[in-house]
């Protein structure tokens, strides 16, 4: 398996939308997701690496190979269309053996493989059902097959679940992360959905609407320690407040207007932290603690008024003004069947924070 | 109450009506008439006497079958010669004429706008003696002398490919222009050619196109009279040449009518032929 580097990379596509200078390496053997929002350029981004659209400038390179000027049909790299693409003349068997019979493999050699690989996929019911006759789910592991029999190097998925319900899309995940794991071919997975990016990856990198890369890093990197405010918002739910820094003997505090004043903690100094220098405070709410109660043992603390409740089942989401100002999103676990407090509309609440789990941006 | 619901009911064959019988006052009487009279036996005063199979026998000769065999591989040929032009052509409109994809579309179409007598004249100017193509040739030195592209085979063939053209390359536009891109990429990632994609995927896609041209082009041109007259001088006979003699003959109505029988049933089972081996060459059909 060899690694995509992507260098400089430079693309128009749609009008006034471009790629600009995007530099990528895509680690080989791994599930990478590309996680933006709609209309970022990371499906042209996909489309580039597979070789159906061609660079403006820049170079791709497979391994040490530059395949920039590659044609489609002979680069070892496949992929998954979010609408399946699955060839509605063929049957699942034909469409699984398209890649060996253009190649020309012999017929025992492909209906062998053919098989061997529907039978994994539990697809050796429908081998003669034609892709209109297969439910969703069916489709999309056709198209699976079909992509990887030939054995690519790697495989592209551009949103392949998109059009699965929740509980299939959770389902269809799990065999993905176990299917890349069994194959060790170099996935790379396209979404709009953090969800689907944090689940799957085991790297990932985020693009902004510009088509910038902001953050490359491990789903727990990007999750719990985003560089930048879009990245921080786009992945997860977080309270996103501006303050000014200020450095003392006993550390460090954030001056948060209509908010109060918090202790921060600094890890790695860098050159915009400095002392009155405006920047940006990332909190997520599942990382504050709610409470009717006065605790101890939190660094920071604030007191406000319920205005929201949303109920999810596993969590609920409070909405908690403080000072008649700032709203602040707060997620609690529903760990037992009846919890100590009730917390209702309109009740004074405490929330509590320490200053680890707080992450400085760069305004 | 119930006659209202009644009528509700049979609603759609009262829209349907006014077309049922107009089908049945100009296809179906005029069918029957033909087929009847094919067996009449007429008196020289010109009533009918009886039922006859003379009509036939009159009808079933070498020069007949001769006639209607030419016909067949005419109108066979007429039909293979227009796909050949109109698909890649379509494939090229399509695909790759990009902007320009609706203005080629609308020059494909506009000469049928004019008299279908007045293309065949204008091929008169392009095709005699003095005409564009042979002062052409003569310019450039292809020909030393002016060749007598009339009243030919070649000048059939060419106007009948030309004036049938528009029926094979309008469905294959419309099956074209509705293909899924997505399946062209599929194809070309999976490492098929474009040669492969081609004959793999967008042509048994398009199939069913390519069949309802190839029978738009293969069963008019069968009974086509005018062109050949035109543009085969008086010499070469067709079937619509032969029944038109008949017709418009004295005294030969019956005959022409039993000569439209055997070809119309010529025509049929030559159809059904073609169309089984369109349905096997194009494997099952997509559901």
């Amino acid at each position: 398996m060899r690694s995509i580097v992507l260098d400089k990379i430079k693309k128009s596509y749609k009008q006034n939308l471009t790629l600009e200078n995007v530099s990528l390496t895509i680690p080989s053997g791994g599930f990478f997701a590309l996680l933006g929002p709609s209309g970022c350029g990371k499906t042209t981004l996909l489309r580039l690496i597979a070789g159906f659209e061609t660079l403006d400038s820049g170079a791709i390179y497979l391994g040490n190979t530059d395949i920039t000027d590659l044609p489609v049909n002979e680069r070892k790299i496949n992929i998954v269309f979010q609408n399946y693409a699955l060839f509605p003349h063929l049957t699942v068997f034909d469409n699984v053996a398209y890649s060996l019979s253009v190649k020309g493999v012999e017929k025992d050699e492909i209906e062998t493989r053919v098989k061997k690989l529907l039978l994994a996929f539990h697809l050796e019911k429908h081998i003669f059902c034609y892709p209109s006759e297969l439910s969703g789910g069916q489709q999309q592991r056709v198209a699976l097959a079909r992509a990887i029999i030939d054995e690519p190097e790697v495989l592209l998925l551009d949103e392949p679940l998109a059009a699965l319900d929740f509980k299939l899309r959770e389902k269809m995940l799990v065999e993905l992360i176990e299917l890349q794991d069994k194959l060790k071919t170099t996935f790379i997975y396209v979404t709009h959905d953090q969800f689907e990016a944090l689940t799957v990856a085991d790297s990932m990198a985020i693009m902004n609407h510009e088509g910038n890369i902001e953050q490359i890093g491990t789903p727990e990197e990007i999750y719990e320690f985003p560089v930048s405010s879009f990245v921080a918002k786009f992945v997860g739910t977080t309270n996103l407040l501006g303050g000014k820094l200020e450095h003392n003997e006993t550390g460090s505090v954030i001056h948060i207007k209509d908010l109060g004043i918090f202790k921060v903690h600094i890890s790695d100094k860098k050159s915009w932290m400095c002392d009155g220098c405006t920047v940006s405070m990332s909190l997520r709410p599942e990382k504050i603690f709610i409470s009717k109660k006065e605790e101890k043992g939190f660094s920071n603390g604030v007191k406000g008024i319920v205005k929201q409740i949303v109920y999810y089942g596993r969590s609920t989401q409070y909405h908690v003004l403080i000072n008649n100002k700032v709203t602040l999103q707060v997620f609690e676990q529903n760990e037992v069947h009846f919890p100590q407090e009730e917390i209702d509309y309109e009740d004074e609440v405490y929330l509590y924070w320490q200053k680890e789990n707080v992450v400085l941006l760069e305004e | 109450m119930s006659f209202v619901k009644e009528l509700k009911k049979e609603k759609y064959f009262f829209i349907g009506s006014p077309a049922l019988i107009w089908q049945i006052l100009f296809f179906y009487l005029p069918l029957a008439l033909m087929l009847a009279s094919s067996l009449w036996e007429v008196s020289e005063a010109g009533s009918v006497t009886g039922i006859t199979l003379k009509n036939f026998y009159k009808v079933l000769t070498k020069t007949h079958l001769f006639v209607i065999l030419k016909s067949l591989l005419l109108s066979f040929f007429t039909a293979v010669l227009a796909f050949c032009i109109a698909y890649p052509l379509a494939h090229f409109i399509i695909f790759h004429a990009k902007k320009y994809k609706s203005l080629m579309l609308f020059f494909l179409i506009v000469p049928f706008w004019t008299n279908f007598l007045l293309h065949v004249y204008a091929w008169f100017f392009v095709l005699e003696k003095q005409g564009f193509l042979n002062n052409t040739l003569l310019t450039f030195g292809f020909i030393q002398e002016p060749i007598g592209f009339l009243n030919s085979l070649f000048a059939i063939i060419l106007m009948m490919v030309y004036c049938y053209f528009p029926f094979m390359v309008l469905p294959i536009v419309s099956s074209l222009e509705r293909f899924d891109n997505r399946l062209l990429e599929a194809s070309h990632d999976l490492g098929a050619s474009r040669i492969q994609t081609l004959t793999k995927i967008t042509l048994p896609l398009t199939m069913p196109a390519i069949r309802a041209g190839f029978f738009l082009v293969f069963i008019p041109s069968f009974g086509e009279f005018i062109i050949p007259e035109l543009m085969g001088g008086d010499k070469r006979y067709f079937v619509g040449n032969v029944v038109s003699q008949y017709i418009l003959g004295n005294d030969t109505e019956t005959i022409g009518s039993a000569f439209m029988v055997i070809s119309a049933l010529v025509l049929i089972l030559s159809s059904f032929i073609i169309y089984r081996f369109f349905n096997r060459w194009s494997g099952q059909e997509a559901s």
